[in-house]
């Protein structure tokens, strides 16, 4: 099990953001769907360690989060993509993965090749010496995922990874996705239904900071079934079905 | 298969065994590499973490452009001290000082500050190693261009401490409002009200770098603004 | 872009030039190692290759295609590859052994390459392949070449000549200097 969590709750002033989770997952893809303000950033943060939970119990790795050093061994084996990445202009497509790379402390006689596999995985071979600044949206993105991917985490953390890729690079993601979650924990939140229903393995369906819905994409497409529910695809479907009924 | 007109096979598909993908990542690997110039190697050195020092010689307020820029300010201070006489080098070093600081660190200069925050080399470490390092390279620029200017001993080095608790306030400002820019006005802001309430109690526009009584105090000042910095960068607040 | 202009991009510092070079070529050179090498040994050969196109590709005199330079360099690196090996593995398979330079043509090659090569002078039985088959296979001397074909002397030789010049084109990839190939 790569992550385990229990009860966790994350307030924010008197704002609940996740109001007691409850999940485990292993080696794999995990969907996180939700509409806005469900917490499902929330809850990557804190997976990511930037945030800390205000109550309850978070093991990632097998390894307390809470305790510095074991923080830091998971960082180690951590990627993280958020959802707003920022870049810097005047590095290059290879400057930028290398130096969180190093950040990560990999040791630095691994670093160049890993950057290059990196860097050829998300389809930007062409572009590596490229500065940052005359990329486009959807390529900046891959940059993102570049860079969470160079130390092969064991968990990967995605918060809308494919925000301005276009359908064929979307594709390519997907793919790229189910050869990482041969090893590692893949998690994904989005918006968009169809991506998960693509790759994962795993969906959990958040709404108001609870999980109300986890199981397989086809357990969440047969929640439609005698519901007159809305959606065009039958995930769709599924998801606006259990929406409405822990809105009811 | 098309031939080569000389009759040798050109196109030939490659072996399926043969792996041209891996081939062409471990050529990019040694043409994409980036060679750390000779401070950055010994920076690593020295700091036992080659991610560190890569962070710090990264700084912005640490870049050629901005150090030819802060030896100009401080240049043109000493000159100007002594030809008008005015402890100008001691009155600019802080304020210069600060907008180092405010562009050193933080979410106001950090694009990509959210994912920082999930490094193994902490945020904590990169903040300290380079505000001492561009403190350090402030006081050691402002010391030489008071030196050139021939001031008294008190005004040589007495802008030290302010400059701290000054360095300090832009810091916490920047930090707190996620903005470089607003970290440098406050140092600015507060440096110009030291100043003019020096002068104002007791006529000399050096009052505030010279007067002892006031080491304490902003010594106090800039340790409060320190444990502010430490407790904002400790708990994440709000989600974007 | 040709391969020409690619050489040159890379010479300037261009490294998508050399990713480029590296998929147009990488297939044919890999076909034409694997025979001599495991494809492990293969891929680190072809990775050495073209670290060393990276750093000469400023030396490269565009009198000849750039695909027979890069095999050049390719044929070097396995040299070099199999020596490092030890003594035992320096016997270094035929295909890869580097031809005279003066005679091309009589250097040590394997059977395919030959015989694709030797399909250059013509089907069996046509002049330049008998003459060469005569000449240079079966070893006689001019005069009995010509004896035995009906022909005069001096028509053997430019026979022979011009089998020579069709071989060396074939065998390194030049183009033959004058006249076609057929």
């Amino acid at each position: 099990m790569n992550v385990e969590i229990t009860d966790l709750t994350r307030r924010f002033g008197r704002n609940q953001a996740v109001a007691g989770v409850s999940l485990r997952a292993g080696p794999g893809v995990f969907g996180l769907l939700g509409p806005n303000g469900a917490g499902k950033t929330s809850l990557l943060r804190m997976m990511a360690t930037v945030i800390q939970p205000s109550s309850g119990e978070l093991r990632l790795l097998g390894r307390d989060p809470g305790a510095y050093g074991q923080r830091k061994q998971i960082r180690r084996r951590l990627g993280y993509l958020p959802q707003n990445l920022g870049y810097y202009p005047a590095f290059t497509v290879v400057e930028f993965v290398e130096y969180f790379a190093l950040l990560k402390e990999m040791p630095p006689a691994q670093v160049p090749g890993a950057v290059a596999a990196a860097v050829e995985k998300v389809g930007l071979g062409d572009r590596a010496r490229a500065k940052l600044r005359t990329l486009s949206g959807g390529m900046l993105r891959r940059v993102g995922i570049a860079q969470a991917i160079v130390n092969e985490p064991e968990l990967l953390l995605l918060d809308e990874p494919t925000a301005g890729l276009d359908p064929e690079q979307r594709v390519a993601f997907r793919s790229l996705m189910r050869d990482l979650g041969q090893r590692a924990t893949v998690v994904v939140s989005t918006h968009l239904v169809e991506d998960v229903g693509a790759a994962c393995a795993q969906v959990a369906l958040m709404n108001q900071g609870k999980i109300v819905f986890h199981g397989t994409p086809q357990e969440l497409t047969a929640r439609a079934d005698g519901t007159a529910a809305a959606g065009d695809a039958p995930l769709e479907r599924g998801y606006s079905a259990v929406l409405a009924q822990a809105r009811s | 298969m098309s031939e080569h007109p000389a009759g040798v096979p050109r196109r030939a598909a490659a072996p399926a065994d043969v792996d041209l993908e891996r081939v062409w990542t471990a050529v990019a690997a040694v043409v994409w590499r980036r060679e750390p110039g000779w401070l950055e190697r010994l920076a690593g050195r020295l700091l036992r973490s080659p991610g560190l020092a890569r962070a710090l010689l990264t700084t912005p307020s640490l870049l050629i452009p901005w150090l030819i820029a802060t030896a100009v300010v401080l240049g043109a201070g000493s000159i100007a001290t002594v030809s008008t006489g005015e402890p100008l080098v001691a009155l600019v070093a802080p304020v210069v000082a600060a907008a180092g600081i405010a562009y050193a660190y933080g979410p106001g200069i950090d694009p990509a500050w959210e994912l920082s925050c999930s490094m193994a080399v902490s945020e904590r470490m990169v903040l300290l190693v380079r505000a001492l390092a561009v403190f350090g390279l402030n006081a050691v620029l402002g010391l030489a261009a008071s030196a050139a200017s021939g001031a008294v001993a008190a005004a040589a080095f007495g802008w030290l401490v302010p400059m701290t608790a000054v360095c300090a306030l832009a810091l916490a400002a920047a930090t707190l409002a996620r903005s470089a820019n607003v970290g440098v006005a406050a140092g600015l802001g507060g440096w110009v009200i030291a100043v003019l309430s020096g002068q104002a109690a007791d006529g000399r526009i050096s009052a505030a770098f010279t007067e002892p009584a006031l080491v304490l105090p902003y010594l106090a000042f800039t340790a409060c603004c320190c444990a502010i910095v430490l407790a904002a960068t400790r708990v994440r607040r709000g989600t974007p | 872009m040709d391969d020409q202009e690619l050489v040159a991009c890379v010479a300037a510092g261009d490294d998508t030039a050399l990713r480029e070079l590296l998929l147009r070529h990488g297939p044919w050179l890999a076909a034409r190692l694997r025979p001599a090498l495991s494809a492990a040994d293969v891929e680190d050969v072809l990775q050495e290759t073209f670290l060393a196109v990276w750093k000469g590709a400023g030396g490269y005199r565009p009198d000849g295609p750039a695909g027979a330079w890069i095999w050049g360099i390719a044929r070097r690196q396995a040299a070099l590859f199999l020596r490092r090996r030890g003594p035992a593995a320096a016997d270094l398979p035929a295909v890869l052994e580097r031809p005279h330079a003066d005679d091309p043509a009589e250097a040590a090659l394997s059977r395919a390459q030959m015989t694709a090569a030797v399909a250059v002078l013509g089907p069996e039985g046509s002049p330049d392949r008998r003459v060469w088959q005569l000449m240079y296979v079966e070893d006689r001397p001019v005069a009995e070449v010509a004896r035995l074909m009906g022909i005069p002397e001096g028509t053997v030789k430019s026979r022979a000549h011009r089998a020579r010049r069709l071989l060396r084109a074939a065998l390194t990839g030049r183009p033959a200097a004058e006249g076609g190939s057929r």
